[in-house]
This record gives C-alpha cells, sequence and structure tokens, in this order.
C-alpha cells in the first residue's frame, strides 16, 4: 500500500492501472447508461423523471467522499508529515468541486418537476451549497498564495476545519424537517429501494468512481511532475 | 507572577493601540449604521416589514463590519515582528491567538455590543426583544472573533487575495446566523437555542488556538 503515500510508487502504479481504469470506466458508463435509460423501470409517481437520480446520488456521494478522503490526508499530511497528502489535496479538489456542481445542478433540475421549484433553502441544499463554496475557497487558496509551503499546509488547516460540514450534510436530513428525503440507502438496514433501480444506481456509482479515480490520476502525476520540476 | 504581568502588558499595549486607532473602530460603527440606513432606503419605510426582518440585518450587518476589520487582527504585528517579539517572550503560539481573539472581543466587538440599542430603535425591534439581541451577540461576538482569528492567521501569507478571510469567516458564520436569529424569533425555545449557542462557541474556542497557532507558526517560520 506504499503508493498512497510515496510519490515515486504512485507513478509506478499509476502506469499500470491507468488505462484498465480508462476502459473500465468507459465500460461501467455505457453499462449504467443502458441500465439507467432503458432497462430501469419507470417511478409510479414520478414517471422518467427518477433516472435524474442515476445522476443526483453518485455525484453527492462522491463529493462528499472526495472531501472525506482529503480530510484523512490532511491529517496524515500534517500529523505524519507525508508530503503526499498535500499533492493530493491541490490534485484532488477541483474534481470534488465539478461532482458537487453536478449534483446540485442535477438535483435543481430534479427539484423543478418534482417539488415546483428550482431551489429550497433547506437543510439539506444549503449544506451542500456550502461545500460547493468550501471547495473553490481550497482552489482559491492554492491560487493566491506565493510560499508553497505555507500553502500546502494552510489549505491542509482548512480542510480540516471546514470538515465539520461533512457530519452536518450526512445528517441534515434526520435532525431537521425538510423536503428532501431521508437515505434511502443504509449499512444498518436493508434498502428501502427497488432491485430494479438499485443495480443501475451501482453501477453508475461504480463509474463515477472509476472516472473521478481517472481524472485523479492524471491530475496527481501532473502535480508530482510541476512539484519535481519547482514550477510552484 | 511575572507571567500575569505579561499578559497584564499585552492587555495595556492592546489598549494603548487600539485608542491611539479610535477612529478605525469608529469608522466600523459608522459604517454598521450607514449600511442600516441604505436598508432601510431599499426597502421603504414601512414600520411593519421593518420590524419583521430587523434582527435579520442587524446580524448581517454585524457580521459584515467585523470582517471589515479582520486585516488588522495580526497583520500590522506580523510585519512590524511584534508576534515573534511575544513568541520570544514566553507565548505560545496558541496562547498569542487566544489573547488576541479576546483583545478583539474586547475592543472591536463590544463597541458594536453598545451601539445595538441604538439599531434597534432605528429597526423598531421592541425593548422586550432587545435582551435576546443582547444575549445572542454576546455569545456570537465571541464565536465571530475566534473565527476572525483562525481566517486571518491563515491569511498572513497570503499576498495577492485579501477577501478570502472574509468570505472563509462568513462561510463558517452560517450556523451562528441561523441559531441567534432564531433565539429572537423563536422566544419560546430561547434555553436550548443559547445551549447551541453556547456549544458552537466552546467547539470553535477549542479549535481556534490550535488552527491559529499552527497558522501563526508556519507564517512566521517561512517568512
Amino acid at each position: 500500500m506504499k503508493f498512497l503515500v510515496n510519490p515515486n510508487k504512485f507513478n509506478e502504479i499509476a502506469d499500470y492501472i491507468f488505462k484498465p481504469i480508462l476502459i473500465l470506466s468507459i465500460v461501467l458508463f455505457a453499462l449504467g447508461l443502458l441500465f439507467a435509460l432503458y432497462l430501469s423501470p419507470n417511478d409510479y409517481q414520478q414517471g422518467s423523471t427518477v433516472r435524474i437520480m442515476y445522476v443526483h446520488v453518485p455525484s453527492a456521494w462522491l463529493s462528499l467522499l472526495t472531501y472525506a478522503v482529503m480530510s484523512l490526508y490532511s491529517i496524515a499530511a500534517l500529523a505524519f508529515r507525508i508530503p503526499f497528502g498535500y499533492i493530493f489535496n491541490t490534485a484532488v479538489a477541483p474534481i470534488g468541486a465539478v461532482f458537487t456542481l453536478i449534483c446540485i445542478i442535477s438535483g435543481s433540475l430534479w427539484g423543478k418537476p418534482m417539488w415546483g421549484t428550482w431551489w429550497v433553502w433547506d437543510a439539506r441544499l444549503t449544506s451542500v451549497a456550502i461545500l460547493f463554496i468550501i471547495y473553490l475557497i481550497i482552489i482559491f487558496m492554492n491560487l493566491s498564495f506565493e510560499n508553497r509551503v505555507v500553502r500546502e499546509k494552510v489549505v491542509a488547516i482548512f480542510i480540516l476545519v471546514g470538515s465539520v460540514n461533512l457530519p452536518i450534510i450526512k445528517f441534515s436530513v434526520d435532525w431537521w424537517n425538510t423536503l428532501h428525503q431521508p437515505a434511502t440507502i443504509s449499512k444498518l438496514s436493508k434498502p428501502s429501494i427497488d432491485p430494479t433501480m438499485l443495480t443501475p444506481l451501482i453501477i453508475m456509482t461504480l463509474a463515477f468512481m472509476m472516472i473521478g479515480l481517472a481524472i485523479s490520476i492524471l491530475r496527481i502525476k501532473t502535480e508530482i511532475i510541476s512539484r519535481k520540476s519547482n514550477i510552484s | 507572577m511575572k507571567f500575569l504581568n505579561k499578559i497584564i502588558y499585552f492587555f495595556y499595549r492592546e489598549y494603548k493601540l487600539n485608542l491611539s486607532g479610535i477612529q478605525d473602530i469608529l469608522t466600523n460603527i459608522i459604517f454598521f449604521f450607514v449600511s442600516i440606513f441604505i436598508f432601510i432606503f431599499s426597502i421603504g419605510p414601512d414600520k411593519e416589514t421593518i420590524s419583521l426582518i430587523g434582527v435579520g440585518i442587524v446580524w448581517t450587518l454585524l457580521l459584515l463590519s467585523s470582517t471589515l476589520s479582520l486585516r488588522k487582527f495580526y497583520q500590522e504585528d506580523f510585519e512590524n515582528g511584534n508576534l515573534l517579539v511575544m513568541h520570544l517572550n514566553g507565548f505560545s503560539y496558541g496562547f498569542i491567538a487566544i489573547l488576541k481573539t479576546l483583545s478583539n472581543m474586547i475592543f472591536v466587538q463590544i463597541p458594536f455590543l453598545l451601539s445595538i440599542p441604538i439599531a434597534c430603535i432605528l429597526l423598531n425591534i421592541s425593548n422586550e426583544k432587545l435582551i435576546y439581541v443582547f444575549t445572542s451577540f454576546t455569545l456570537g461576538s465571541l464565536i465571530l472573533s475566534c473565527l476572525g482569528s483562525i481566517s486571518s492567521s491563515m491569511n498572513l501569507m497570503n499576498q495577492r487575495n485579501y477577501l478570502l478571510g472574509s468570505v472563509i469567516v462568513m462561510i463558517f458564520s452560517v450556523p451562528i446566523i441561523i441559531f441567534s436569529v432564531g433565539i429572537i424569533n423563536l422566544e419560546e425555545s430561547f434555553n436550548s437555542l443559547v445551549n447551541i449557542l453556547f456549544g458552537i462557541l466552546l467547539i470553535v474556542f477549542a479549535i481556534n488556538p490550535w488552527a491559529s497557532g499552527l497558522c501563526l507558526k508556519l507564517s512566521l517560520e517561512n517568512n
């Protein structure tokens, strides 16, 4: 598992696994779209709009997952002095921001036909919007410091302070009365979703994961090269 | 005893500095009142509407005007080397952060606290509600000072993007705004909301020395 913390090992492993991941992501995405658009049934209440779920839910999960992994890497980088964490933070923040943006946009496209409005000031929606702004602040911080050593550590501290938002997002549907529905799929109980809808959802999640992984491998490699050549 | 003397001297120095720069604090308060005027001009002088949204306006403007003085928090002491002198005198970075936060609370936030009654008169907020505004703002101003300490210490070395510090404070003050405006509008759940605010204050007060101290150390070492 050394490739998770060592840039050289990471480069070696990444060369091996990049092409399989890319092929896997294309295959999974095609399969997922096939399932999501043709093979899954219409919802008895929502009709065809339920298919937005197959984009909305995976991107929401991945936006949270990206932030969680970033905060883990920040702890590793600050506490155990692993510089790969800083590389990871710089490289992955825009990917998380894009996932959050996809989640927000698809959510409001779904909200218009179902709730009758593009946006409500609801706990879940607001906290996700705050997550998006936190991602943007991370990106801007990466752009605006001149000293690299200060920049990466300050960004790591900011990520850790901002991670208080994650449990708020997760539990916002349980703590407050919201328009957004509570979690359908959880570890502790049987999912309350039909298997014909669960299958495309899982396939799409895997496809999104693979796409995110492929892009992040590219970005991390670029970041390593730019650090080695001391560009910034 | 020697340590206590140092702390007393620290506050004496802050008092002298703030007294000589009193026009800065006063300008902040003038900004606060002018923004209230602007708000009232843009909404219209209807009394009922104003008293309905008055508390929200007061809180928003308090937040905005306390972010105005963020640059002053550490920047001057950082540039003329006083932070380093304090550290060499036996204050740890975290302790400097705590002292600075308290001094910001005393010299920047308390003037706002004193000007709240006048703002309440202007915005047609009833006298019974004044005590709620006071309670929420005394707790909230400490939280704002802690957040300001964190964000301004993060941006010490940031020479390009000055607004980022204010954005950081404002994004983290969202829960404070929610709960402290809730105190005033939902009087029956006063105790529970005050408890929540107090809990947030304790969390932020615990994070503050750690985060700001680390940022101060980083900036001083790499300057």
